[in-house]
């Protein structure tokens, strides 16, 4: 500093300027920068990232449900979410433009769309489960106007590819992918998986950044189901319940289960009139729709939830009846166990029997004389059961139906069960009449479900298991989470005597009043009933309303399959199990049993009335033809003198009786014409063959000792007085008449 | 590397001569500041480039070569400005600055951003900077005699101050007139004017702008905005908003280079005025603070020079150049920091910018050029 040019006095305001410059502010804003960037930091750190990153939920796949043979039942298939962004919405230009457009493609009112684009935030959903092509107009309208503020995102919809099929098992979701009814609902936590985020980064403008900043938390698609439900069987029962319903006026559903009795799985279960699982709330009834439309506001929708709720109830698990005859089973089988009846003792049934001074009807007024056990289960003998009933004891009969599952839930894997009806136990331990009456199945209520549970463990060797339906959890590699063994809750009785029950009730199909469910080559064991609806009395104070049943097993030598069916309030003539339920579970039998794999097994007495397939003699000599019929044992009747067969009736490869007739056409004047066919509805067996016969046509009908006086032609196909190729084959339905069981009991 | 680079240098341009060599220190801390101001400039620019023109090369591309431009602008100074070339340009400068003030105005002005600040590609502004410095410094150096007294001293710097000063306000352009006014000042009261006047003067100034706020309802929604920025977080508020998510969200290290997220157009312009809030959010309180060492160094050194320069001119030259970089640092970082409410006033060598860089390279050569003749 020796030639300092500069005088001291500016040196000294140069420094001072300097101190000012360095060690006031850049000491300040150093303080300020420490402020902000350590001891604000999360502070605005938090904020910035909020402002930064998009967190997008992903829906998860929800999970299939499948038949046991692993058809899909039900499927999520991806739909797309359609919502804005109103944040990123420039003005209240674009903001009326996406209210239109939106409202025009998606169907959504433009009111609430607007109302969405003033919200203040970056995710509002306007539509739900849009399908791909509506998405996709969507995406045509955001790419042409450019806009940031409309979005997609992946979503999922439910479908269900037979429809209205299994409806009241499978169950549906609501808008939010939710179960809300069925199995769909019981397993919500199974199939619905977890929601997977998707955090990205984004610019001011939203849009996404142009280098990849996201991070994904992957969606956990739901478990998928395996059910113990056999699509075939489902499908078989339902078309014959459909039938059913229609066939014998069934006002208040009927409905049907089919049981594997070794383990409680749940081969089928419908109830019809059922619903439409792709669109649910769709009421399909002409009356009630037309009761409905007459309503309004409140009362509406009321009614409505109403009509839902009864649509929507599974009626196998959640309604209870009166199970009448059925319960026959249970009784004798109590019976044999606690072995008070000799198989050899016999009683006489008068047509009544006094019970504590109460005279009790037999449902034949004249009785049915003197008979052992076996005969009366055959003929469904109430005195029979009162005597059984009275042995073995109010408090011991209250324990039996404790240990057969019928005083809980079934334990199925279904929400709603209901849980029936008894008596307590003191009233029935101290109730002789209580019990005589419980015996042969009336005034007390089950539950289908419990009653087809307990009448599996009869035949079964005893065991009671737990109903169920899914019998697998699997994961989409097909992995499996979780398995479910067949559950046995106890042994009831023992295997010896659920023999004895099974045998016995081989014989009331093969010669009791279950002969209506007789198939031949099989061997069918069942029990019908019939109840009448004793808390729903009509003005004049008479229970006129009705529900047959009818329980059936398969084969009764080894049993595997049990058929549950019933319906409540059958409306025609002669509403008894035996003609209405008992005829449609062997149809179903008839479907099942062939497709399970249980094959046939003729007695040489049924190998002799089977009918065979019409062999081809088209084209052959008619000599030559004429030989083959007779050896096929056949008929053949030769129409005009061709030397050689040009057409023939019934047709090759057609079933027809032994001695059926085989028209044989032989030159071009002669040609198979078309005749009325005549009804035979009532006839017996002989009256219809012959009406037939003399008509111009073959008769077909299968069923057990059609000869028989009280058996009577129902329904025909080709129907009555439509017309049919003359020889062809019309194939006739006979039952065996059969009377209500049903006793009014009064005391 | 830094005596490799100046060696390159030496090679280049014939700087040993008579004379010693220029500043290496100082020279270097601007090389420095350049260097990482280009880095920065790219990082910051490259998502508001490739959003707005589709090209993330968009702003650093003139960048470096302003950069270039400058360097060499400034090393050419360092290397041919003498005292006397120094003396003789401020009547040019001057004439030429004023002139350029008086044509922006002129219907030959253009508009960029909103604003008529820009004459044939360049911001006289930016020229007034320097034009003041020399002007002021050659004034306060004829009138030292005088300098003390009001009618030799304040009267004549204040009608120089008040004359550009006056100018810019014209182009309505607040930040550039207070930074001249304040450069103004500094050389004012280094140049020996009487203190009592900037304290009369400081004194009358806040008061005087306490009553506009208090009248004023623009202003006081600005100093309200400036309180409290979250009162109008898309109006207003929100650059410094912006501004103080980015300077928070850094923390003590900082994103990593190049891993800001502010500026996918949170910021506006982040390669501009608010490019330190990118530097404090990439680089954490650590990066901030070894750049504004930098910058107190360079300013440290810059005073240094000044003290020891061979004339008062000079000395009072690289004074004014010295705290116009000072006071543009300190308001830039105080601005984005909402430490002083927001105007557009950028950082020296971070900012992108071709006029105010070669502006400001041509001023590091001239403090180069004095640094060569000073008794370091």
């Amino acid at each position: 500093m020796e030639k300092a040019s500069l005088d001291s006095a500016t040196k000294r305001r140069m420094l001072f300027v300097l101190f000012i410059f360095l060690a006031v502010c850049f000491v300040a804003l150093t303080v300020r920068l420490f402020y902000v960037q350590i001891m604000q930091h999360e502070l605005y750190q938090a904020k910035a990232i909020d402002q930064q990153v998009r967190d997008t939920t992903v829906t998860p796949k929800r999970g299939t449900i499948y038949d046991r043979n692993m058809k899909t039942l039900a499927v999520s298939a991806s739909a797309e979410t359609v919502y804005i962004a109103p944040k990123s919405i420039k003005d209240d230009e674009e903001a009326a433009l996406i209210a239109r457009e939106l409202s025009r493609i998606l169907g959504v009112s433009e009111e609430s769309i607007l109302k969405k684009t003033q919200a203040d935030n970056y995710y509002e959903v306007i539509k739900r489960q849009v399908e791909k092509e509506t998405a996709d107009q969507v995406r045509e309208f955001k790419q042409e106007y450019d806009l940031a503020s409309v979005a997609l995102a992946e979503d999922s919809k439910r479908y269900y590819p037979y429809g209205a099929f299994a409806s009241h098992i499978i169950g549906f979701t609501n808008v939010d992918g939710e179960g809300i009814e069925g199995l769909e609902m019981y397993y919500n936590d199974v199939l619905v998986g977890m929601p997977g985020r998707i955090i990205t980064a984004k610019n001011a403008r939203g849009t996404d950044m142009p280098f990849r900043y996201e991070q994904y938390i992957d969606a956990q698609n739901g478990y998928n189901l395996v059910l113990t439900i056999d699509e075939a069987v489902q499908h078989f029962v339902e078309k014959q319940l459909e039938n059913a319903v229609v066939e014998y006026n069934v006002q208040n559903r009927a409905t049907a289960i089919v049981m594997d009795v070794n383990t409680g799985a749940i081969l089928a279960m419908a109830t019809k009139p059922d619903y439409d699982l792709n669109n649910p709330r769709e009421i399909t009834d002409p009356e009630l729709l037309a009761e409905l439309e007459a309503l309004e506001g409140e009362e509406y929708s009321t009614r409505q939830m109403e009509i839902w709720q009864s649509m929507w109830r599974n009626k196998a698990i959640a309604d209870t009846y009166e199970p009448g005859s059925v319960f026959k089973i249970i009784t004798v089988s109590m019976a044999l166990e606690k072995d008070v009846v000799s198989l050899h003792e016999t009683f006489n049934c008068p047509g009544y029997k006094v019970v504590a001074g109460t005279r009790i009807s037999c449902w034949k007024a004249g009785g049915h004389g003197t008979q052992d056990v076996l005969t009366g289960v055959k003929n469904s003998c109430n005195p029979v059961f009162m005597e059984l009933g009275a042995r073995i004891g109010g408090a011991s009969f209250y324990d039996y139906a404790e240990a057969f599952g019928l005083l809980e839930p079934a334990g199925i894997d279904l929400y709603g069960e209901a849980e029936g009806i008894f008596f307590d136990k003191d009233t029935i331990a101290n109730g002789v009449v209580e019990t005589a009456v419980a015996a042969f199945g009336q005034t007390f209520k089950v539950t289908p479900i419990q009653m087809i549970t307990a009448v599996s463990a009869c035949v079964n060797g005893g065991y009671l298991n737990q109903p169920y339906l899914v019998s697998k959890i699997v994961d989409d590699e097909g992995n499996v989470v979780q398995e479910f063994d067949p559950s046995v809750k106890r042994q009831v009785i023992s295997e010896e005597t659920s023999k004895t029950v099974a045998s016995m009730l081989e014989q009331v199909v093969a010669t009791g009043t279950g002969k209506n469910a007789y198939i031949k080559g099989y061997r069918i064991g069942g029990k019908t009933g019939t109840s009448e609806k004793i808390d729903e009395k009509n003005e004049e104070g008479v229970a006129d309303k009705r529900v047959s049943s009818f329980c059936g097993i398969a084969p009764a030598d080894a049993p595997q399959i049990a058929i549950l069916m019933l319906m409540d309030e059958p409306e025609v003539d002669e509403v008894t199990g035996g003609l209405t339920a008992a005829p449609t579970v062997r149809k179903m039998f008839e479907d099942i049993l062939p497709y399970l794999g249980i094959m046939p097994q003729y007695t040489e007495e049924e190998l002799a009335s089977l009918e065979k397939s019409v062999p081809d003699v088209t084209g052959m000599a008619v000599a030559d033809a004429r030989e083959k019929l007779k050896d096929a044992g056949f008929t053949p009747s030769v129409m005009g003198d061709g030397q050689e067969v040009l057409e023939q009736v019934p047709r090759s490869g057609q079933k027809l009786a032994q001695g059926g007739k085989v028209i044989l056409y032989t030159t071009e004047q002669e040609t198979s014409t078309l005749k009325e066919v005549p009804s035979v509805a009532g006839m017996s067996f002989a009256q219809a063959s012959s009406t037939l016969e003399a008509a111009g046509f073959n008769m077909s009908s299968d069923g057990k000792d059609l000869t028989e006086d009280e058996v009577y032609a129902t329904t025909q196909s080709p129907a009555a007085g439509t017309l049919a190729e003359a020889g062809s084959v019309v194939k006739v339905d006979f039952v065996h008449e059969s009377e209500s069981e049903w006793v009014n009991v009064e005391y | 590397m830094m005596n490799s680079q100046s060696r390159a240098a030496g090679r280049i341009l014939p700087l040993k001569t008579k004379t010693a060599e220029m500043d290496l220190p100082f020279f270097v801390l601007v090389m420095l500041l350049v260097s990482i101001g280009l880095v920065m400039v790219f990082s910051a620019s490259s998502a508001n480039a490739y959003y707005r023109f589709g090209d993330s090369y968009y702003f650093i591309r003139p960048q470096l070569l302003w950069a270039v431009v400058g360097t060499v602008v400034m090393l050419l100074t360092a290397r041919f400005l003498t005292p006397k070339l120094l003396q003789m340009s401020v009547l040019p400068a001057f004439v030429f600055s004023i002139t350029a003030l008086v044509l922006v105005l002129t219907p030959l002005g253009t508009v960029r951003n909103g604003a008529k600040r820009w004459l044939f590609g360049f911001q006289p502004s930016e020229v007034a900077k320097l034009a003041i410095i020399l002007c002021m410094s050659w004034l306060l150096c004829r009138q030292r005699k005088e300098i003390h007294t009001f009618k030799g001293g304040l009267l004549p710097c204040g009608a120089l101050l008040m004359l550009f000063c006056g100018l810019i306000a014209l182009e309505k352009h607040i930040s550039a007139t207070v930074l001249l006014f304040a450069i103004g000042a500094v050389l004012m009261f280094v140049g020996g004017v009487d203190w009592r006047w900037f304290v009369g003067f400081g004194a009358a100034g806040v008061l005087s702008a306490l009553g506009i706020i208090a009248i004023s309802d623009y202003a006081m929604a600005r100093v309200r905005v400036w309180l409290d920025p979250f009162s109008d977080p898309l109006g207003d508020g929100f650059q410094t908003i912006q501004s103080l998510y980015a300077i928070g969200s850094g923390g003590l290290f900082g994103l990593g280079i190049g891993k800001s997220r502010q500026k996918y157009l949170y910021i506006p312009e982040p390669q501009n005025d608010f490019i330190f809030s990118i530097v404090c959010e990439e680089l954490g309180f650590i990066g901030a603070c070894i750049i504004i060492l930098l910058f107190i160094l360079l300013i440290w050194r810059g005073f240094t020079i000044a003290f020891k320069a061979p004339d008062r001119f000079s000395a009072l030259v690289v004074t004014g150049i010295t705290a116009q970089v000072a006071i543009q640092t300190i308001l830039n970082i105080a601005v984005v920091s909402n430490l002083v409410p927001n105007t557009g006033i950028s950082l020296p060598f971070f900012s992108a910018g071709g006029t105010s860089l070669i502006m400001l390279m041509f001023e590091m050569g001239i403090v180069l050029s004095v640094s060569r003749r000073a008794k370091l």
